[in-house]
């Protein structure tokens, strides 16, 4: 796995053309600046607390997706932006238009923020979703489709070939998959 | 005694020294052999401990600590309260803490395959695994308080069956809010009569370790 310049910026992908994508890092797909022929799957797995963000402009097929593990923060110089839901949602989407996709297309999927331990104080997935919520809505993204909250961990993995997310929950057998129909 | 000079770090980094390392995984070794001894008597059998390992990395890589971060395990997690709060947590493999559920419970045994999720596990098997947690952390954090001269007094444990990598989600968003490192001590367990495989983990805050090597009279110079 190479890292880009950009910290947390992932720019390789492993003989499968499955990219694993590790917490606080970006990764961008663009069928147009492909290199090969491979269209890369975007995996996370062991979401937890954390958030998958997927942004995608189905129009021009450029997709990116973010792994997030906290709600905010209000600090200055950040080596790992996409940490934050605050940060990641704004900087994914940025990332997306500089790779040609169009504001107006861009539609997000959402995925983690569980609560693993049953602790009365244990609210970070929960804080999580709701942060990126309310950064997904002041950018004015729709989300398209959400599986959050919950006890359980999950496995997310989106395939850039047709934009089809694949997701699990631990305990399940099979994946559930979801493609945008519009 | 060497000083760190901190000058090139980057802001949310430190650097621990190879001595300071050393001093932790001694810690490590102090903390899981008391645990590890109150484990031994309850279960009247000899336990073997590895060496504990400490590590320093950025947050992103902590799942790469452990061979097989995506399996379901038990984990059991305790917090102790401290300054900003210190966490314990032992990771079984499913097979290991049925046969200990089993060896501690003659009457009703418990059989693996009907334990797909944790809510599959009736309610004395769920009061052993906490007891085993109180007994392991609880004998961890009482050699940490003498140590530190202080009081270390965890909360009651909690259990989930997970894959590690989830379960580790919010300890990491815990001690990196600050920080892009995280310091992990870990020791592995184990007793081959009944399979057992356990890892104990060890996450500090960081004025624990301030006040440890201040204790320890080792200096450093930390950059958050």
């Amino acid at each position: 796995m190479i890292e880009d310049t950009q910290i947390g910026k992932i720019v390789d992908i492993d003989k499968k053309g499955v990219i694993n994508l590790p917490i606080g890092h970006f990764v961008i797909v663009n069928s147009k600046h492909r290199l090969s022929n491979l269209y890369p799957k975007l995996s996370i797995y062991g979401l937890g607390s954390c958030i998958a963000l997927i942004l995608c402009d189905y129009v021009h097929n450029i997709c990116g997706m973010s792994h997030i593990l906290l709600p905010k923060t209000t600090k200055k110089i950040i080596k790992y932006p996409h940490k934050f839901a605050n940060l990641s949602a704004k900087l994914l989407m940025q990332e997306l238009i500089n790779h040609g996709a169009k504001r107006d297309n861009i539609k997000a999927i959402i995925v983690g923020g569980s609560r693993i331990f049953d602790l009365d104080d244990n609210i970070m997935g929960f804080d999580n979703i709701g942060s990126i919520k309310e950064e997904l809505n002041k950018l004015k993204i729709e989300i398209i489709k959400e599986d959050t909250g919950g006890s359980k961990g999950r496995i997310v993995i989106f395939d850039s070939k047709d934009f089809s997310l694949y997701f699990k929950s631990t305990g399940q057998n099979d994946f559930n998959k979801f493609t945008n129909s519009k | 005694m060497k000083r760190n000079n901190n000058n090139d770090k980057q802001p949310g980094e430190f650097k621990l020294t190879p001595e300071q390392i050393d001093t932790l995984k001694e810690l490590g070794n102090i903390g899981s052999g008391h645990a590890i001894t109150a484990l031994s008597k309850l279960l009247n059998n000899e336990i073997e401990v590895s060496l504990t390992s400490a590590d320093i990395i950025p947050f992103w890589k902590v799942p790469e600590l452990f061979d097989t971060p995506n399996v379901e395990v038990f984990g059991i997690y305790s917090k102790i309260p401290f300054n900003s709060d210190l966490s314990i947590i032992q990771i079984f493999t499913k097979e290991s803490l049925v046969n200990l559920i089993n060896l501690l419970n003659t009457n009703d045994k418990v059989f693996i395959e009907n334990i797909r999720n944790i809510e599959d596990l009736d309610d004395f098997s769920i009061s052993i695994i906490t007891e085993i947690g109180n007994i392991l952390t609880g004998h961890y954090a009482s050699a940490l308080a003498d140590i530190l001269s202080t009081q270390l007094i965890p909360n009651v444990p909690i259990v989930a069956l997970d894959t590690l990598n989830a379960m580790l989600n919010g300890i990491i968003a815990k001690y990196s809010q600050l920080s892009d490192y995280l310091v992990l001590i870990k020791t592995k367990i184990a007793l081959p009569e009944i399979k057992l495989n356990c890892i104990m983990c060890f996450i500090p805050c960081m004025n624990i370790l301030k006040n440890l090597f201040k204790i320890l009279n080792i200096k450093y110079n930390m950059n958050l």
